[in-house]
C-alpha cells in the first residue's frame, strides 16, 4: 500500500513535468528537449536554497522563475537565432548540465533535516498516525503529502486552462497551430513561442523542486530521459481522454501521467530490472506514435480488399 | 491609402534559381477603391500583395500606407491595418480551435492580447450575430473545431475574420482559386457584399476573368514583375473577360521573345 500511494504522489508530481510537456508538444507543437535540463535545474535550485534555510515556498518559487528562464533561452535561440527546435533544446539541455553542477556545488545533494514543502505537509499530522482502509494501512501523513500536492496540480492544471481561454492564451495556441494565420492577425509567433516554452519549462522546473523535496534529494543524472517520459503520459492521457480539447488535454495529461507511474510501479513489482525502464519507456512512445498510424493503415488495407 | 514607390525583389539572388519577382513596381490607391490584380503565373501579383502584407521585406523602394512608411515593418505590425485571406483555405484558421475562437482571434487582430476572457458572453453574442448574417448556417456550431469544416465553409470564415474589424486594407490572394464552384461563388458573393457594405479598399488577385471583368473599380495587369496595364474608371467598367483574355494573348506572344533576347535586340537596334 504504501508502494502505491508513493507511485500516486509521484505519478501526481511529475504530472507538472506532463502539463509542462503538453504546452510546449501539443499547443506549441514544438519537440522540447530542454526539459532534461530543466527538471534537474529546478531540483538543484531548490535543493542548494533549502540547503541554504530558505522558506521552502519561496525555494520552490524561485526553481520556477529558473526553469522559464531556461525555456526563454531555448526559445530565444529557436527564434531570434532561427536554430532548429530540436537542436535548441538540446544545446540548452547540455549547457544546463554544467549549470546544475555549478549551483548544486556537486552531482548529490541530500536534504535531510532541512524544513520542506513535503516536511510542512508532514507536519500535519504525527509520524506514526495511521487510517486502515480494510486490511491496509496507510501513514496520514502521506496523506497530507498526497492532499497538498494534488491542491497544488489542481491549481497549477485551472491556471492553466483560465489563461488558455483569455485572449493571451488563444493566440498562444493559435502560433503553434497556424503560425502564418496568426501572424497576419498581429502577432510575434517568435515571441509567443519564447514564452510558451518559458511557462513550460517552469511548470518542469517547478515538477523537479517538489521531486527533490519529495525524495530527499537532488542529483545532477534526475533529469535524463524525462522529456520522453513527458510524452509518454500526455500521450497516455490523450487516449484516456479521446479528445483535442484544451480542457480535457489538461486533465488527460495528469491522470496519464500518475497512470503510467502506476504501470511502472506494477511492472517493476512483478520484476522488470529497473535498468530497462529507460528502454522500455523508449519503446512505449515509440509505440504509442506510431501504432495509431498502422492501425489505421491496416484497417484501410482491410477495407480494400 | 496605399502607396507603392518602385519596389523590387529578387528571391534566391546570386544562385541558380533567382527569381526577380518584383521590378520596380509602383502604384498609388485611393481609399475605398477596389483594385482587381491579374497577370500570367510568375508575373508577380501574389508577391506584390506579400510586398504589402510584409510576408518579406522588399529589396529597394518604399511603401507608404495610411500614412505610415511600413516598408521595413515585420508582417505582425502592419496587421493592425491589414486584413487577408489566402489562397489556401487552410492557411487562414486555427483547424484544431473552434470557430469561435478562431474569429475571437480575428476580434483582437493587431491589437494587444492580455488576460482577458476571449469569449466574454457580450462577444460570443456579437460573433453569432456575424455569423448568422453570412447566412451559411454555422451560427449553431461555433463551438465546433474549425478543421472539420469545408474548404469553401474555412474560406468564408476566413473572409468574416479578416473583414472583422474594418481593415483599412484588404488583401485576397486568390481567396477563391481552390474551391468548387459552388463555393467559390457563394465567397465571391460573400466578399462582395462585405466590401460593398463597409467600405473596404481592396487589392483582389485573382486568376478568373469573369471575377476581373465583374468585380472592382480598377484592374490591373502584371507581367514579368511589372505593371503592364493599369485600367481605371470607365475604362475599366467596359472591360469584358473576352479584352482580357486577348490582352493576354498579346503578352504571351511577346514573351515568345525571351527577355534577355529582347535586351540584346533592343540594345542593338534601338
Amino acid at each position: 500500500m504504501t508502494l502505491l500511494v508513493g507511485s500516486f504522489t509521484m505519478g501526481l508530481i511529475l504530472s507538472l513535468l506532463a502539463l509542462g510537456v503538453l504546452i510546449s508538444f501539443r499547443v506549441l507543437s514544438f519537440r522540447d528537449l530542454t526539459v532534461d535540463g530543466s527538471i534537474t535545474l529546478g531540483g538543484s535550485v531548490a535543493a542548494i536554497l533549502l540547503a541554504s534555510g530558505w522558506n521552502p515556498w519561496l525555494a520552490t518559487l524561485l526553481a520556477f522563475f529558473a526553469g522559464a528562464l531556461a525555456g526563454t533561452t531555448t526559445g530565444i535561440l529557436a527564434t531570434r537565432f532561427q536554430i532548429n527546435g530540436l537542436l535548441a533544446g538540446i544545446l540548452v539541455m547540455t549547457g544546463l548540465y554544467s549549470v546544475n553542477l555549478r549551483v548544486m556545488g556537486k552531482s548529490n545533494l541530500p536534504l535531510m533535516k532541512e524544513s520542506t514543502l513535503v516536511t510542512f505537509a508532514q507536519s500535519f499530522a504525527t509520524a506514526d498516525a495511521k487510517w486502515t482502509f480494510g486490511r491496509w494501512e496507510v501513514s496520514v501523513q502521506d496523506i497530507c503529502v498526497v492532499v497538498m500536492i494534488a491542491g497544488l496540480i489542481t491549481s497549477v492544471a485551472l491556471l492553466m486552462y483560465a489563461f488558455f481561454r483569455t485572449n493571451l492564451g488563444l493566440a498562444m495556441r493559435a502560433a503553434g497551430d497556424n503560425d502564418q494565420m496568426i501572424r497576419a492577425l498581429g502577432v510575434e509567433v517568435g515571441w509567443m513561442l519564447t514564452f510558451g516554452l518559458a511557462l513550460s519549462n517552469a511548470l518542469v522546473a517547478l515538477a523537479g523542486a517538489l521531486l527533490v523535496q519529495y525524495q530527499g534529494f537532488a542529483d545532477v543524472q534526475m533529469g535524463i530521459g524525462m522529456v520522453v517520459w513527458g510524452f509518454a503520459s500526455v500521450i497516455i492521457g490523450e487516449s484516456l481522454v479521446g479528445s483535442r480539447q484544451i480542457g480535457l488535454l489538461l486533465v488527460g495529461a495528469v491522470m496519464g501521467s500518475i497512470l503510467f507511474r502506476l504501470l511502472v510501479a506494477i511492472a517493476l513489482r512483478w520484476g522488470l530490472n529497473p535498468n530497462d525502464l529507460k528502454l522500455v519507456t523508449a519503446l512505449f512512445v515509440f509505440g504509442a506514435l506510431v501504432l495509431p498510424e498502422a492501425i489505421a493503415h491496416l484497417r484501410k488495407r482491410i477495407a480494400t480488399t | 491609402m496605399l502607396e507603392i514607390e518602385n519596389i523590387a525583389k529578387t528571391f534566391h539572388a546570386g544562385t541558380p534559381n533567382e527569381v526577380r519577382a518584383l521590378r520596380g513596381v509602383s502604384l498609388k490607391i485611393e481609399p475605398g477603391s477596389f483594385v482587381i490584380v491579374i497577370g500570367t503565373n510568375g508575373s508577380g501579383k501574389s508577391t506584390l500583395l506579400n510586398a504589402v502584407a510584409g510576408s518579406f521585406i522588399v529589396d529597394t523602394g518604399r511603401i507608404n500606407l495610411k500614412g505610415h512608411e511600413i516598408t521595413r515593418w515585420p508582417e505582425h505590425r502592419r496587421a493592425q491595418f491589414i486584413g487577408r485571406v489566402f489562397q489556401n483555405p487552410f492557411s487562414g484558421t486555427a483547424p484544431s480551435m473552434t470557430i469561435a475562437e478562431n474569429l475571437a482571434l480575428a476580434a483582437k487582430r493587431g491589437r494587444n492580447r492580455g488576460l482577458g476572457w476571449a469569449l466574454g458572453s457580450s462577444v460570443k453574442t456579437d460573433l453569432y450575430d456575424r455569423v448568422r448574417a453570412m447566412g451559411l448556417g454555422l451560427e449553431d456550431r461555433l463551438d465546433t473545431a474549425i478543421g472539420s469544416l469545408s474548404g469553401g465553409q474555412r474560406q468564408s470564415l476566413t473572409l468574416l475574420m479578416a473583414g472583422l474589424l474594418k481593415p483599412d486594407l484588404l488583401l485576397l490572394d486568390e481567396h477563391t482559386a481552390a474551391l468548387d464552384p459552388k463555393s467559390a461563388d457563394q465567397v465571391i458573393r460573400l466578399t462582395e457584399e462585405m466590401i460593398r457594405r463597409d467600405k473596404l479598399t481592396t487589392m483582389m488577385v485573382t486568376h478568373s476573368m469573369p471575377q476581373a471583368a465583374n468585380l472592382g473599380d480598377r484592374l490591373i495587369m502584371m507581367v514579368q514583375g511589372r505593371i503592364l496595364h493599369d485600367f481605371q474608371g470607365a475604362e475599366k467598367q467596359r472591360l469584358a473577360p473576352e479584352d482580357l483574355l486577348a490582352r493576354f494573348e498579346e503578352v504571351r506572344c511577346s514573351e515568345q521573345l525571351d527577355e534577355t533576347a529582347a535586351d540584346m535586340l533592343s540594345r542593338q537596334y534601338v
